[in-house]
């Protein structure tokens, strides 16, 4: 199976149609995603806010190809997700979806650099290092390149997480509550990051957030509520 | 395609290199797992290897051991003229004579059994004879008329309170001691004595006047043969030339069959029980992984986002606990290599050889590739669930979710590796029955520990509620999710059902050899009475013992030559039942069912029956041997062929030590024949005074009567069960430590899991003293529990062995049931609570914090 469909230009990098899924078992049963549908275009930034328990990370997962839907189609990138095995939506994720996490997790037993090389390393780039060495310049961190995690302050760890996602030049990147777990100061470094190199790359960016400051700061914010998207407060921009 | 699902090469390299980053954090909570697997190798490595510097030793020194190149056994009688100019054709030839025979102090005030040994001048062929003083073999046993020299180990010197020079009386003759024995070359080859060994010369020997028609004599023809000589062509030779004559032939290359089968049947028990260690560390190794990969799922998951896929993950934890694996093995290997030399001199002392120090390799392979089937067996299931360690579980913090489902090729490969490793053991053992059935009681004690921790939960979960506070913690947290219960039961419940077994066969062992065996044995065996004599011996041992029973037989040696016409081959026969086949056996004729016995098929020969010759089989025996009533059984008594019919078979009480032979032939059969008797006098109400006043007037009266005291013998044989039963303690211990080790990791990382429970019950009012009072109650009921289980599986498996395999009464040691239970407890309540006390001071803040 061919899973590296091109993307068109100027058509939605992230299809998502008519999507349900429900989570745990029995009295714990939750149906999270209720028929969501939602397209995402090419280089747009989008910002998905919502209550606790909303649907949101959900949301965020089916779009990283990490959760399976029950029913409708997943299409990232021009790659339908439902039929393709965990093993071939890793290799897709690895090459075509950048994931900034709010807990950073970068690897404790690897340096800055090391980890910022891990996807290329396992999509097989052999310049996985150069690369990586030069996303980590690029982010202000060529003096911290054999530092490990243990070592760098939580700003720098998320600059670490920014550079890994960012190395392997992704058409999408998602990042979950980036600056949720940084101070006010860096927070705003690192959003002010994150879009310049989106815009930079024109890459599609999709973050989740409470903030609404940041989520003010994309192109366009979609608001979820009980699984469903909420229209009255989501912006809608133009492809 | 990306690296992590590409080409194996690719995958490999890059998993090799991501493995070594990511044990830059140390091998911190892998102690429990190097120990466990160096334990279980280092055990089975050094018992195969001390097997082997043995067995090695026996074949080096073949032609010292055997005391020629070439050995040719008779019983009873001496090679005829011809046999004998044959024998001196083929080399340089050493005649000796053994045989049991009393010696008296010259004052005759105390008396001892000898094993005499008789030698030539030519004695010895090979290897040296040391002396304490050193002097000639022949000055020593030099000698005329009715004194000659002999020699003697120290045993014998003080057995009898002797010095050099003192002299004893043996048959018609004196021999003075000139000499401490201190290394016989050949002793090996004549097998384990019961006895010290007195050394005379073959003209001392003919002096004596103990050598008459039928003795139970061994003559020993060795022969140093010319250089070149093929040794087994030559015994196939001699065995052609010679069909009827009875020769024992051994060769240099197989100098002590018996020496040599009883060292690989003996370490190969020990091997199983190493294994056991083995296993009973999988589960820390196994527990290890498990904690391991727990603390890695961030990792994992953070790998599985970026691109990594299961399989890819899979090698990467693979190729770091294949890197502790060998670890672990090679620290087992260092000890297990230096076990030989380390047994070189603890059994000095204790086998008749010097052991070969060398390095084995093979035994340190075998017990490597133990080691690393362990490893895989047990790591592999773990590892296989690891792989599914859902990447969602960085969005949502799921780091504790059990994964149950194990993908159905990980169970595959588990159950490969545990075939493997049955196999192994089964393919090299000596006694494949006995691995099977040690095999099937490992895994059978694996599932039912599964039984007995879901059983204890279970129970839990429906028991009352309890009103006392500590006790209501203890019991929720014996069935509560994450609970103890089943790694502490696992780990703790191999090695203590091990220990349980082993204590009560040993005990078992114990008490039939010191507790009931002497009341219900006879107090003195006679042997080599000359049927000339059995009326007067009768006569004396009646006014000697006016209480006692006294039984004669008569008594002839004899080799089975054919079953059905047909050679027999002991390769076809069960290991337990090859020694009927195995040289020389003591046979009889009977008018009537012997004692101890009772017919179980065919009918007895009537009284003065004159027909064909028929014989009596023992009905265990026939059927190790795949016999019948009506087949043939031919035997070479004295040199000479006779064939018999089973006309019945009798089931034989081997265990009460009375008379009890194989083989009862009808009186026809050997009419005419030469031969000698045997008695047993049975005295239950004689004091150790009367016994030696038996002792000292037979040996006095009949000085070529032979008398073997049986509490002297059970004394002996319970110096050896006690050297072997050591040696299964240490295994078993081994097997213990290894279960102790597992136990306190599993508590360990338990103890981890429970600092935030700790910490929350105290800030919701909990004393330390309430909660250690729980976890008391909680270690303590789970101990008790394995406890039980231990002793009923050790119980069964003891029974097993003692009834079954050894034929004897099983007994249930109470002293073993308190032992066990207090190890458990002891052990759980003491690393549980070791552990606790930590968790207890911990500070509540930062578990609160991180929770």
């Amino acid at each position: 199976m061919n899973i590296q469909t091109p993307i068109e230009p100027a058509t939605s990098v992230i299809d998502l149609n008519e999507i349900h899924i429900t989570l745990g078992n029995g009295a714990s049963e939750v149906h999270v995603l209720k028929g969501l549908s939602l397209n995402i275009a090419k280089g747009q930034s989008a910002g998905i806010v919502g209550p606790s328990g909303s649907g949101k990370s959900t949301l965020l997962m089916v779009m990283a190809g990490l959760e399976r839907v029950d029913q409708g189609t997943v299409i990232i990138a021009g790659t339908t997700l439902n039929g393709l095995t965990e093993d071939q939506i890793a290799a897709f994720r690895g090459r075509n979806i950048g994931i900034v996490f709010q807990s950073f997790h970068l690897i404790p037993n690897m340096t800055a650099l090391e980890n910022v090389a891990v996807p290329m390393e396992l999509a097989g780039d052999p310049l996985a290092f150069t690369k990586a060495e030069a996303e980590l310049i690029a982010v202000g961190l060529g003096h911290r390149l054999s530092h490990y995690p243990g070592e760098l302050s939580g700003g720098e760890q998320q600059r670490v997480a920014m550079a890994r996602a960012l190395a392997p030049n992704p058409a999408i990147l998602i990042a979950d509550e980036p600056t949720g777990n940084l101070d006010s100061t860096t927070g705003k470094q690192i959003a002010d990051l994150l879009f310049a190199k989106q815009i930079e790359r024109g890459m599609t960016l999709v973050l989740v957030t409470h903030d609404r400051d940041l989520a003010a700061r994309c192109q366009r914010q979609i608001a979820i509520r009980a699984g469903e998207i909420d229209e009255a407060n989501s912006t809608l921009v133009a492809i | 395609m990306s690296a992590s699902t590409g080409s194996l090469g690719g995958q490999l390299a890059l998993a090799w290199r991501f493995s070594l980053r990511e044990m830059r954090g140390g091998l911190r909570g892998f102690r429990v797992f190097l120990a466990c697997i160096a334990i279980g190798v280092a055990a089975i490595g050094a018992v195969n290897g001390v097997a082997r510097s043995i067995t090695t030793a026996i074949e080096t020194e073949g032609a010292s051991i055997l005391g020629g190149d070439i050995r040719f056994e008779l019983n009873q009688r001496q090679a005829t003229a011809e046999e004998l100019g044959y024998l001196n054709s083929l080399g340089r030839i050493s005649a000796t004579s053994g045989l049991r025979s009393m010696a008296l102090r010259s004052d005759e005030t105390d008396q001892a059994l000898v094993e005499l040994k008789a030698v030539d001048g030519a004695w010895p062929l090979y290897g040296a004879v040391t002396t304490e003083p050193q002097m000639p073999v022949a000055d020593i046993v030099s000698g005329s008329g009715k004194l000659f020299g002999g020699m003697a180990p120290q045993t014998l010197f003080d057995r009898l309170s002797l010095k050099i020079g003192d002299r004893l009386k043996l048959g018609d003759i004196e021999i003075e001691l000139r000499s401490v024995l201190v290394t016989e070359p050949d002793a090996a080859s004549d097998g384990f004595g019961f006895a010290p060994r007195l050394l005379i010369s073959k003209q001392a020997l003919k002096a004596t006047g103990l050598i008459q028609p039928g003795s139970l004599v061994e003559y020993g023809y060795k022969i140093a043969l010319p250089a070149g000589t093929d040794a087994k062509a030559l015994r196939l030779a001699a065995e052609e030339k010679f069909p009827q004559a009875g020769f024992g032939i051994r060769t240099r290359d197989n100098a002590s069959p018996a020496l040599s089968s009883n060292i690989e049947r003996f370490s190969q028990f020990l091997t199983l029980v190493g294994l056991s260690a083995l296993a009973v560390g999988g589960v820390g190794v196994a527990n290890a992984v498990r904690a391991y990969l727990d603390t890695k799922r961030g990792v994992i998951a953070t790998l599985k986002c970026l691109g990594g896929s299961g399989r890819f993950i899979f090698t990467v934890y693979m190729v770091q606990i294949l890197i502790l694996g060998l670890l672990g093995i090679a620290i087992g290997l260092a000890f297990a290599a230096i076990a030989p030399t380390v047994a070189a001199a603890f059994l000095s002392g204790v086998l008749p050889i010097a052991l070969n120090q060398t390095f084995f390799v093979q035994p340190l392979v075998l017990a490597a590739v133990f080691g690393l089937l362990s490893v895989l067996l047990f790591a592999v299931l773990p590892l296989g669930r690891a792989r599914d360690v859902p990447a969602t579980a960085l969005f949502r913090g799921e780091f504790t979710r059990d994964i149950t489902n194990t993908r159905w090729p990980y169970l595959a490969a588990a159950v490969i590796f545990g075939a493997i490793i049955a196999g192994l053991a089964i393919f090299t053992s000596e006694d494949r029955n006995i691995a099977i059935s040690f095999l099937a009681g490992l895994v059978l004690a694996f599932l039912v520990l599964r039984l007995v921790a879901t059983g204890l939960a279970y129970l839990a979960k429906r028991a009352p509620h309890a009103k006392n506070v500590s006790l209501r913690l203890a019991v929720g947290n014996i069935h509560r999710p994450g609970a103890l219960t089943p790694s502490v039961v696992l780990s703790l419940g191999l090695g203590l059902t091990l220990l349980a077994s082993i204590a009560l066969i040993d005990g078992s062992l114990r008490s039939q050899i010191s507790g009931d065996l002497p009341e219900r044995a006879p107090n003195f065996f006679f042997v080599d009475i000359r049927s000339s004599d059995v009326k007067a011996f009768t006569q004396t041992v009646g006014e000697l013992a006016p209480q006692g029973k006294l039984q004669t037989v008569p008594m002839l040696r004899g080799r089975i030559t054919k079953i059905n016409n047909v050679e027999p081959n002991a390769e076809n026969v069960p290991a337990s039942g090859r020694w009927v086949l195995r040289g020389d056996r003591g046979i009889t004729y009977a008018e009537t069912l012997p004692e101890n016995s009772s017919l179980s098929a065919g009918q007895w020969w009537a009284s003065g029956y004159n027909g064909k010759p028929l014989v009596s089989f023992s009905a265990e025996e026939a059927g190790e041997l795949g016999l019948k009533l009506g087949d043939l059984i031919t035997v070479n008594v004295l040199g000479r062929d006779i064939t018999a019919e089973i006309s019945n078979l009798r089931k034989v009480e081997w265990g009460t030590l009375g008379i009890n032979f194989v083989m009862v032939f009808s009186p026809n059969t050997f009419a005419g024949a030469p031969h000698s008797w045997m008695a047993t006098l049975a005295d239950k109400t004689a004091t150790n005074s009367d016994e030696s006043k038996v002792l000292n007037t037979l040996a006095k009266t009949y000085p070529n009567i032979t008398t073997v005291r049986v509490k002297d013998a059970l004394d002996v044989v319970n110096r050896v069960v006690g050297q072997l039963g050591t040696a299964i303690r240490v295994a078993a211990g081994v097997a213990l430590i290894a279960s102790v080790l597992v136990l306190a990791g599993a508590l360990a990382a338990g103890n981890r899991a429970r600092t935030r429970d700790a910490v929350v019950l105290k800030t919701l009012g909990a004393t330390r003293r309430t909660l250690m009072t729980a976890y008391a109650m909680e270690y303590g009921m789970i101990g008790l529990a394995t406890a039980i289980f231990a002793l009923a599986a050790g119980y069964g498996a003891a029974w097993f062995v003692i009834e079954r395999i050894m034929a004897m009464e099983a007994k249930f040691d109470p002293a073993t049931v308190a032992l066990t239970i207090i190890i458990a407890l002891v052990v759980t309540v003491g690393f549980g609570l070791a552990g606790t006390w930590r968790v207890l001071g911990q500070r509540a803040a930062p578990a609160l914090r991180e929770g």
